[in-house]
């Protein structure tokens, strides 16, 4: 029998450190915990050490366990073909208008055509047109992957596929394959392969995996936030006006004008469809009241309807109006953008005069509150998306991705802005145990120290959130991207991982990853794979031929000094930082030709002042952020090169070269000692490593900072890796840090774990300053560390008092973000074998949290693998 | 015991260094375990800081074979007399090298697995002070701190006292765990640069002390009287091992002692539960494990025994007891 199922019967209060005393596995145990939820929480509430989501009926509101019950712990999902139609139908209709007009016609007919849904219990509404957990399909991006994924079985359960697996009906395959020859040659992925050439192609996610650009091909923009604070204060109708008001200064002529006259018209189309929309909503509470039996519920849809009607035309005045708004806001561009990640920004910081408004006026109670928050934050987690099964290979999870909320930290004019709602937020995680949203919490130096508390206290729960990001180097970090003052300290946290001036950039986040381990392997290697054979399938017009991948920049076993591994590896990255920008640029141009986002348009900063559409530059801030991976790896490379074969010159290079060749088979002795403490190696507080990781990092940041995008401003160098080292390493041959063949490279800002033993040997101190020796505010779209914690090493006062001081250190050391996994290795493993077991085992994957049991076995291996910080 | 370097500078012999202790003693610590005791614990879990001079372990598991390897046999002196075994596979043996080892250590420098570690090795307080200082900032942080463990510090007094004394004068909290079986004026040396004093009550009949410890406890008993005598601020410890010392009658005498005796001036009175550990390091050393025949009670059991003790001694004696040691300890300015 499942814990779960016993709970209530057996629900026993045991505190968390008899919990975890019970068990090395104290997750089978943390059903016993009676934490007792209460509408308002103390601030030092302990939920208890690594129980993470094993606790039936987490919430003190009988309502949200009830909406929970019926709220499938999955991200796989179904594919809902209705939207799909009625775009192929706009873009039939409007067949000879431009671009901007075609896109609007399309989401002004999904939004007033595609079913709504108000699912049962729930007092926030809204969905992307179809049932919880559905996944309309945008046919404008690619579409023959869709039918022909279906056709091939490769889109529900398969052993290709055997997580995050969509489910469709004979008739959404059939309604589907009817829209096909329309879109044959007319997506976005048709448009950017025409633009392409080989050279460009090579080494990406399409060639020999040196680098991925293919987030924003397959997937709409994402990764940003929406001006929350003007569109609560002026309402739909407001902004409506606005986009009014703008439109009747342009003049008949002027050329611009005439440019920004369509844009403008694009724009009221869609606002007025966004209206309507609402409007929608509110009829369909109306008629659902009309046919309830139950006198309470049938009120509560009239005050639905209510609110929405208003909300269509009016800016909010009440919290559960505004809060509505937001999850409205939210879908309605997602039902446009084909995105992930369109987050909800600072969240404590816009509904606090809601909140303030309904505490004076009695409009509301604080639990009443609490309440819309926590169903708020399920409504998040019905969402889905989407994607081929490669991609979902790539990174090992799905879901809708990215929808962060943020609380805490620095406000506009510089002073701590925590509030009853930044605890409010945290509590409500505790109370639904759901990886959504995916909750960051600022902080910085004058952060209250109940908040640190009450953060530390969610984090020993062991459900991997919140993450926690540092205002004291994000901040600086975006004044180098010429963000003004007041905008950078109102950053939220979007997707993962990146910082963002909430609703004010147009950021092309997480838009591509360098491998820059691979970089070192062309750079010392002459430009050549080391596996370079006739197994490759470029093999017959490179190897072959004697061409090669990258740029010849010579071969360790020539060079005389460590200096000319370091020019190599510099010259190296920026011939793929050349090629990657041109994959990204064209992408982004092709964005702009095909796939302009009128509505999101509306709801950012800067576009209708300005008459242009996002893709077009419109928004205040441009950016595009690719990322780096495998910093530690690329490190303990360099290291492992300059000691071995420079200082100490016990090998050569040339045997360094043939021992990664033979993936370290007869080199077992130097496979060892490359991977002992012998050698210098990143995360061990070690300046011979940690500088060269330094290097490592910089010398990709160097090559991409500051260099212009399609979109009128310019690229930001990320340095992290979310989950995408695992497949990197899947297409990488070994390395010289002591990695065999295919392993994953090393992953964020962490340090190299191989198959044969964990880099960082000297604890959590030493990681906290190595990592921080890396420049994290030159990463300006972001950097993570993942840090995990057996759960003996944080329980008690003793365990949290000290964690808070890990992380105040390491904030104070200019460390940008960090996430955490509070997880035995037991634990993890026993999952492994008995999934069943373990459903509602809630981990950090990085960036973001997601039930251990749907992730994919390399990933899950991957979790595992990362050095456990412990006490015992 | 004062070792010194070739070049004759005082040193200690130290085990391991630990970083990021939290359990004995407040705050973030870095803890330095000395070699050598003059206990021999049966429940030890660090069974190379027994012995008072360096040891070699031997990892089995990590060693690559003589086929792949062999830089061990290559480094030894005595060549293929060496006194390192093998098994037929050419893996190394879990057993120390035979008396024939004259101690070198060449083999330890050379192997690329550390499949031979080293146990205990001279250091100098200047050594020591770099490594310590590294954490300064979390030490201030969180009031922690050094703590000297072991083995048994007070083997190697003088050059505990130069340690502690060099961690005062770098504003460093310092903390010392010992089991006190030593001279008075031994521990009254390293007494003068310690902040806070932790050591174990095992057991208040002498004789079962000397069954499970090798040694009576008159002078640990004693030595804890002085301690509080001179105003240390102390926290007490019992391993507790059910079926030794773990029953109510030798728990109240505890706490009749530290209540009457010690005028209850302690900071804590810590129950430890048994655990089975450092077993694999036994192995590397080829020693057997000496409660190998011990079967503990479950551990929801012996939990709830321990939670039991605890409200015991704070009920009936009023004295700060608690089970386990992650309750903070507050030991003032």
């Amino acid at each position: 029998m499942s814990p779960t199922a016993t709970a209530a019967a057996a629900r026993v209060s045991f505190t968390s450190d008899e919990n975890l005393a019970q068990n090395r596995d104290t997750y089978k145990h943390a059903y016993l915990i009676d934490t007792d939820p209460q509408p308002i929480e103390p601030f030092d509430k302990d939920w208890g050490v690594a129980i993470s989501g094993n606790t039936p009926e987490p919430s003190p509101f009988e309502r949200i366990n009830k909406i929970l019950a019926i709220t499938a712990k999955t991200t796989n999902g179904f594919v809902a073909p209705d939207a799909a139609e009625l775009v192929t139908q706009a873009y039939i209709e409007h067949s000879g208008e431009p671009a901007l007009l075609k896109r609007a016609y399309a989401v002004a007919k999904v939004l007033d055509e595609a079913p709504l849904y108000i699912f049962p219990h729930e007092l926030v509404v809204g969905c992307l047109c179809c049932d919880k957990k559905g996944a309309p399909v945008f046919p404008e991006f690619g579409f023959n992957w869709v039918v022909n994924e279906m056709r091939d079985g490769l889109m529900g359960y398969s052993e290709k596929r055997t997580h995050d697996y969509f489910t469709y009906t004979a008739d959404t395959q059939e309604r589907l394959e009817k829209l096909r020859d329309f879109w044959d040659g007319n997506t976005v992925e048709d448009m950017t392969r025409s633009m392409l050439t080989d050279d460009v192609i090579k080494g990406s996610h399409d060639g020999k995996g040196v680098f991925f650009a293919d987030a924003y091909i397959f997937c709409g923009a994402g990764h940003l936030g929406l001006e929350f604070e003007r569109l609560l204060t002026l309402g739909l109708g407001g902004i409506r006006d606005m986009i009014t008001g703008y439109e009747s200064k342009l003049s008949l002529s002027d050329p611009a004008d005439i440019e920004k006259r369509a844009f403008y018209k694009a724009a009221g189309i869609v606002a007025d469809a966004a209206q309507r929309h609402v409007n929608r909503y509110a009829e369909l509470a109306e008629e659902m009241a009309r046919g309830e039996s139950d006198a309470v519920r049938a009120e509560e849809l009239r005050q639905i309807a209510a609110n929405c009607r208003w909300i269509a035309t009016n800016p909010p005045r009440t919290f559960w109006e505004a809060i509505q708004l937001v999850n409205l806001a939210v879908d309605l561009v997602y039902v446009e953008c084909n995105g992930h990640s369109v987050c909800y920004g600072r969240f404590d910081q816009y509904m606090y005069p809601f909140y303030r408004h309904d505490i004076e006026t009695g409009a509301s109670t604080r639990e009443q509150m609490q309440e819309l928050i926590e169903n708020f934050f399920i409504k998040v987690w019905d969402l889905n998306k989407l994607r081929n099964h490669i991609l979902i290979r790539t990174f090992g999870n799905g879901g809708i991705g990215g929808p962060a909320l943020t609380v805490g930290g620095i406000t506009k004019d510089g002073g701590d802005g925590t509030n009853e709602l930044t605890f409010m937020a945290l509590d409500a995680h505790a109370h639904i145990r759901i990886p959504c949203p995916w909750l960051a919490v600022r902080m910085h130096a004058n952060t209250p120290w109940e908040l640190k508390i009450k953060v530390a206290n969610l984090i020993r729960m062991g459900t991997g959130e919140p993450k926690i990001f540092n205002d004291d180097v994000a901040i600086p970090s975006m004044l180098t991207s010429d963000v003004e003052l007041r905008d950078a300290r109102d950053y939220q946290v979007v997707g993962c991982v990146e910082p963002d001036p909430s609703g004010k950039a147009y950021g092309w986040k997480d838009c591509g990853h360098m491998n820059i381990a691979r970089v070192l392997e062309l750079a010392i290697n002459d430009g050549r794979c080391y596996n370079c054979g006739q197994g490759c399938p470029r093999w017959e017009r490179c190897g072959k031929v004697g061409q090669r991948l990258g740029l010849a920049t010579g071969s360790l076993a020539d060079f005389t000094s460590f200096d000319q591994v370091l020019e190599a590896y510099d010259k190296q990255m920026e011939y793929w930082c050349d090629r990657q920008l041109a994959l990204l640029n064209t992408v982004d141009i092709v964005h702009r030709k095909m796939y302009p986002l009128p509505l999101l348009s509306t709801f950012m900063d800067g576009c209708i002042e300005s008459g242009k559409d996002v893709t077009a530059g419109g928004a205040k801030y441009n950016f595009s952020g690719p990322q780096g991976v495998g910093i530690g790896t690329a490190g303990d490379g360099l290291a492992t090169i300059k000691q071995l074969v420079f200082d100490e010159k016990r090998v050569t290079g040339r045997e360094l070269l043939d021992a990664v060749t033979a993936n370290w088979e007869g080199y077992e002795s130097l496979y060892a000692y490359v991977n002992s403490d012998r050698v210098h190696h990143y995360g061990n507080d070690d300046d011979y490593a940690d500088l060269l990781a330094k290097f490592a990092m910089d010398t990709w940041c160097k090559h991409v900072e500051h260099r212009p995008n399609a979109h009128g401003g310019f690229f930001q160098p990320g340095a992290y890796s979310v989950t995408v080292n695992v497949a990197h390493g899947q297409n990488q041959w070994a390395s010289i840090d002591g990695r065999k063949a295919f392993e994953p490279v090393s992953d964020c800002m962490g340090a190299v774990h191989t198959k044969c033993c964990s880099h960082d040997v000297r604890g959590p101190l030493a990681i906290c300053k190595s990592v921080t020796k890396l420049d994290h505010a030159r990463a300006t779209n972001g950097t993570l560390l993942n840090w995990k914690f057996s759960p003996g090493a944080l329980a008690g006062d003793t365990g949290r008092d000290n964690f808070i001081a890990l992380m105040e250190e390491y904030i104070h050391r200019k460390g940008m973000h960090s996430q955490f996994t509070v997880a035995n290795q037991e634990t993890l493993i026993a999952a492994q074998k008995d999934p069943d077991e373990y459903k509602d085992l809630l981990v950090r994957v990085a960036g973001y949290s997601a039930y251990f049991v749907e992730l994919n076995r390399a990933l899950q291996d991957d979790i595992i693998g990362r050095t456990s910080l412990s006490f015992d | 015991m004062l070792h010194t370097t070739p070049s004759g500078e005082p040193c200690g012999l130290v085990s391991n260094i630990q970083k990021y202790t939290i359990h004995d003693g407040p705050g973030i610590r870095t803890e330095v375990f000395f070699t050598g005791c003059p206990l021999r614990c049966l429940w030890c879990s660090n069974p190379e800081t027994i012995a008072p001079y360096r040891r070699l372990g031997v990892y089995p598991d990590k060693c690559i074979s003589l086929e792949k390897c062999g830089y061990c046999l290559s480094a030894c002196p005595h060549g293929e007399n060496s006194p390192l075994e093998f098994d037929g596979g050419g893996v190394l043996k879990a057993a120390p090298p035979s008396e024939r080892c004259a101690g070198c250590t060449r083999c330890a420098d050379e192997c690329p697995s550390r499949a031979l570690k080293l146990w205990g090795e001279q250091t100098t307080v200047p050594e020591l002070m770099k490594i310590i200082a590294e954490d300064r900032n979390f030490y201030r942080r969180t009031g922690g701190g050094v703590t000297l463990s072991g083995g048994e510090v007070t083997l190697q007094w003088e050059f505990a006292s130069m340690l502690l004394e060099a961690c005062h004068k770098a504003s460093i909290n310092t903390c010392v765990e010992s089991a006190l079986h030593c001279a008075p004026e031994h521990m009254e040396a390293v007494y003068e640069h310690t902040d806070l004093v932790i050591a174990d009550i095992k057991h208040m009949d002498t004789k079962k002390h000397r069954e499970y410890t090798g040694a009576g406890n008159e002078r640990i008993l004693e030595n804890l009287r002085r301690t509080v005598q001179l105003g240390m601020k102390l926290v007490i410890r019992t391993p507790v091992v059910f079926g030794f010392n773990g029953d109510d009658e030798n728990i109240r005498r505890t706490a009749e002692f530290i209540r009457d005796e010690l005028g209850g001036r302690i900071i804590q009175y810590q129950l430890l539960p048994y655990r089975k550990m450092g077993t694999e390091k036994y192995d590397s050393l080829g020693i057997p494990y000496p409660m190998g025949d011990y079967s503990p009670p479950e551990r929801a059991d012996w939990e709830a025994r321990l939670l039991r003790l605890q409200d015991m001694l704070s009920d009936e004696y009023g004295l700060p007891a608690v089970a386990g040691s992650s309750k903070k300890l507050d030991i003032g300015g």
